[in-house]
């Protein structure tokens, strides 16, 4: 086990290379002049010149390249192009609100869609089957910006109950939560309930049920258990683009996080802040990757990493 | 007995809470208490810097007045009064300005305010190696000398008229010396300046928080506490500002206008703005180079229906070359009205050729619904015959586009907005159509070149007389506008909405406003 984990955290290393190899020569194909776009519309070209030197970009790429790498080696993710702070910094600043936002948006998520999928399971074909199937449609379909706004106007302006925006107290959290998670619950109730359906069909269930089980500990026991590796990996996933992806619901509910800071950054040509903040992210999604996996063996013994 | 003493004591007691309390009725207008303890402003976007040197976005300089205050204030109506500058007195060639501090003030870190200080901003704005990106706006100085304790002398490569002007921008303030020393560059995110508030905590993404400045010089701050909340959507500010959570909010959406306004709690405030939005026309290539076709554009197109439909009436439609707000405006006698059959014919003199296509480029996001105008730009060329493919651009790689030299420059058509940092026609009528700021020199992307026009702005910078400067600027302005460097679209309004407890707001037509000396219901 101790062996596995320490190999795959070093598979890490070539992944993360990798991500900023691509990025960074990405980057600087793209259109643009980072130093004209920080001096603004009217700076006169001498000024942007200086500028430019200031920021290294009139050296060739690859110099950049290996200057950006030998930084990263001391864990020196540079200095932001826009406010000159340290691109760890600004990140270390929004990165507790993008996971916060996450956790509560991927655990609501759970707590209503693996239930939701499993009685629909259960009873195929039932109202309460057909039900979950529309309300799912309808949470996969729905537009992030337009239920966030939809929420805002019935929950901040109409009934005054919740903040419009912004980050504080609890109920500053759920109005972005509720938005985030409606996408995935739809998404992981699909999944569970044919997860579950196939699993239920199965002979060890049918035996299950001969032996004279009660029905709620054949599917909690029984089915569920067996249903939930394909249910994790889905849960895993999201929650990985939840922490980089919430771009839309942190722009409606004026929340500080990484999703934001990503865009704006490309928004600006910021290449110090983007390359840093799509490292972390990188390497929080391989992270939680790893978490998924070691996941499986506790729910299938079966699973084994030697 | 004991009754006694504690009766005597009682009275001493309330001797002592009556003198208390006459004494802070007493001095109560004298220290001026504020009376409002929070004003809470929604914005859309976190600062960079707190620099006023290193500042190129007009919110950000209208915090960085807040933190500094200005050498002059530019009021709405475009009159300068002293703050940090009592007075100045300019030489007969204009090559000399005398610079009068302000005597007594000190910044918010007990640094004082003098002779030095203003030396030391002016070495730094003028020192090529510091990022300055608005040096272009004091280029013609050349250095800043000191006179005396209270008096600094500007030397000028060529005489500016509107230097006095120029004193008003956010570039010029002064950082207390100390903070200077105390934090180097790093000062951008410790501002220290000597304007009525002090910065108290910046959550970065989250709010910008202003606290009065108890050591301010001028008349003290009417509000305890300014909130910046920075949220990104437009919509969310205005659905905050619905629910009191915040009580102004920065640039609602056009489209919203007309449904804030009907809201009893909510003032919409809309002065008409210095930005000025407009088709570039290249001057001197391709079809665009014909200065028929370019009369012909502007009568092609319904500017008025553009204001109206696309934009809410948040604009009006230009009636000359700059904002009516700056110095230097005048309504040209001659307007180009809509129409369609006038643009024919003028096309047809011009020997237009309709079978090209013509490459009209626009940013998307920029300026308010700037893809939307451009679109409608391209129907109403499309429906007098002219083929027009748009394309979008983001704003960095717009921007290179637009710089590039004559020889490879791609222009056509192209939309761009323009406004002056004060209220002052120079900026425009200079530093858009002069010969000299055509790419890659400067953003002057007609490529607009007129020796005549050239040698009137250029007579205009020396003239310091008020009423002869405003002769040369409208002959020049009238030159310019005949000769159509641009269609002449819209000028922007800048719109701020905000609970209608709030008095004395005062807003400028440079999209700036100030909460300083307001009062709440």
């Amino acid at each position: 086990m101790l062996n596995f984990l320490l190999k795959r955290l070093l598979a890490i290393i070539p992944v993360l290379l990798g991500i900023t190899l691509l990025l960074f020569f990405m980057l600087r194909m793209l259109p643009g002049d980072p130093a004209q776009v920080l001096a603004g519309q009217m700076a006169s070209p001498a000024d942007v010149e200086i500028i430019r030197v200031q920021m290294g970009l009139d050296k060739p790429v690859y110099i950049q390249y290996a200057s950006f790498l030998n930084r990263l080696v001391h864990l020196d993710l540079g200095v932001s192009a826009r406010t000159q702070n340290p691109v760890i910094e600004e990140i270390w600043a929004k990165l507790p609100n993008t996971v916060l936002l996450a956790l509560c948006a991927i655990t609501l998520a759970c707590a209503f869609g693996i239930p939701a999928g499993v009685i629909a399971a259960v009873r195929p074909y039932s109202w309460v089957d057909y039900l979950v199937t529309i309300a799912s449609l309808f949470g996969i379909s729905m537009p992030v910006f337009w239920l966030g706004i939809m929420l805002m106007i019935v929950f901040s302006i109409t009934l005054q109950w919740l903040p419009a925006g912004g980050i504080g107290t609890w109920k500053h959290l759920v109005l972005p939560s509720v938005t985030l998670a409606a996408f995935v619950v739809a998404f992981i109730a699909r999944m569970t309930r044919s997860c579950m359906l196939e699993v239920l069909s199965q002979d060890y269930v049918t035996t299950a049920r001969s032996k004279g089980l009660k029905e709620k500990a054949i599917i909690i026991k029984h089915a569920l258990k067996n249903a939930l590796i394909p249910i994790i990996t889905v849960v895993g996933l999201q929650f990985g683009l939840l922490l980089g992806g919430a771009v839309l619901t942190e722009t409606v509910f004026a929340w500080p996080g990484l999703g934001r800071l990503i865009v704006d950054s490309i928004l600006a040509r910021d290449y110090a802040m983007i390359q840093g903040s799509i490292l972390i992210f990188g390497l929080l999604y391989t992270l939680v990757n790893l978490v998924v996996d070691l996941t499986y063996a506790f729910v299938d013994p079966r699973i084994r990493y030697e | 007995m004991r009754k006694k003493a504690s009766s005597k004591h009682f009275k001493q007691f309330f001797i002592c809470i009556a003198i208390i309390i006459m004494a802070v009725f007493l001095l109560a207008p004298v220290s001026s208490a504020a009376q409002i303890k929070e004003l809470k402003i929604g914005i859309g976007v976190d600062a960079d810097t707190l620099n006023p040197q290193e500042q190129t976005t007009t919110l950000f300089q209208n915090i960085c007045d807040l933190v500094y205050d200005n050498l002059y204030f530019q009021d709405p109506d475009g009159t300068l009064h002293p703050r940090l500058l009592a007075k100045h007195e300019v030489s007969e060639d204009g090559l000399t300005w005398i610079m009068h501090l302000q005597k007594n003030v000190q910044f918010s870190d007990g640094t004082a305010f003098n002779a030095d200080v203003l030396k030391q901003t002016w070495d730094r704005i003028l020192d090529p190696k510091m990022r300055v990106p608005l040096r272009f706006a004091v280029s013609m100085v050349k250095e800043c000398v000191k006179i005396d304790d209270y008096t600094v002398q500007l030397n000028l490569k060529y005489a500016f008229s509107p230097l006095n002007a120029t004193m008003s921008m956010a570039l010029v303030s002064p950082i207390s010396s100390a903070a200077l020393t105390k934090y180097g560059e790093d000062v951008r995110q410790h501002p220290v300046g000597a304007g009525p508030y002090v910065l108290s905590e910046w959550v970065k993404g989250d709010r910008i928080v202003l606290t009065r400045n108890e050591k301010y010089w001028g008349k003290a701050p009417t509000v305890d506490k300014i909130i910046f909340k920075i949220v990104p959507e437009a919509t969310t500010r205005e659905a905050m500002l619905r629910t009191g959570e915040i009580d102004i909010c920065y640039k609602p959406l056009p489209s919203n206008v007309a449904d804030l306004q009907a809201q009893k709690n909510i003032i919409v405030e809309m002065p008409l703005d210095t930005r000025t939005i407009f088709m570039g026309l290249n001057c001197q290539k391709g079809v665009t180079m014909d200065k028929k076709v370019r009369q012909a554009f502007n009568y092609a197109i319904d500017k008025k229906a553009i204001v109206d439909r696309i934009l809410f009436n948040t604009a009006q439609p230009m009636d000359g070359p700059v904002s009516p707000k700056i110095f230097g405006y005048v309504k040209m006698d001659h307007q180009y009205d809509y129409n369609p059959g006038k643009a024919k014919q003028l096309l047809k003199e011009a020997n237009f050729d309709f079978s090209k296509t013509i490459n009209m480029r626009t940013p998307n996001g920029r300026y308010l619904f700037d893809k939307q105008v451009s679109e409608v730009v391209q129907a109403y060329l499309q429906a007098i015959g002219v083929k027009v493919e748009l394309r979008t651009y983001d704003w960095p790689t717009y921007v290179a586009g637009l710089l590039k030299p004559i020889e490879k420059s791609e222009l056509e058509v192209f939309l761009l907005g323009w406004g002056p940092l004060f209220l002052d026609a120079d900026m425009a009528l200079y530093g858009q159509f002069t010969t000299e700021v055509n790419p890659p020199k400067g953003l002057g992307s007609s490529f607009y070149s007129n020796p005549v026009y050239d040698e009137i702005m250029k007579a205009s910078r020396k003239e310091l007389d008020t009423n002869k400067r405003f002769a040369l600027l409208k002959q020049a302005s009238e030159i310019v506008w005949d000769d159509c460097p641009w269609i002449w679209l819209h000028v922007e309004k800048f719109v701020l909405a905000y609970s209608s407890k709030i008095k004395n707001l005062v807003v400028t037509p440079t999209e700036k406003f100030y909460p300083t000396y307001i009062t709440m219901e």
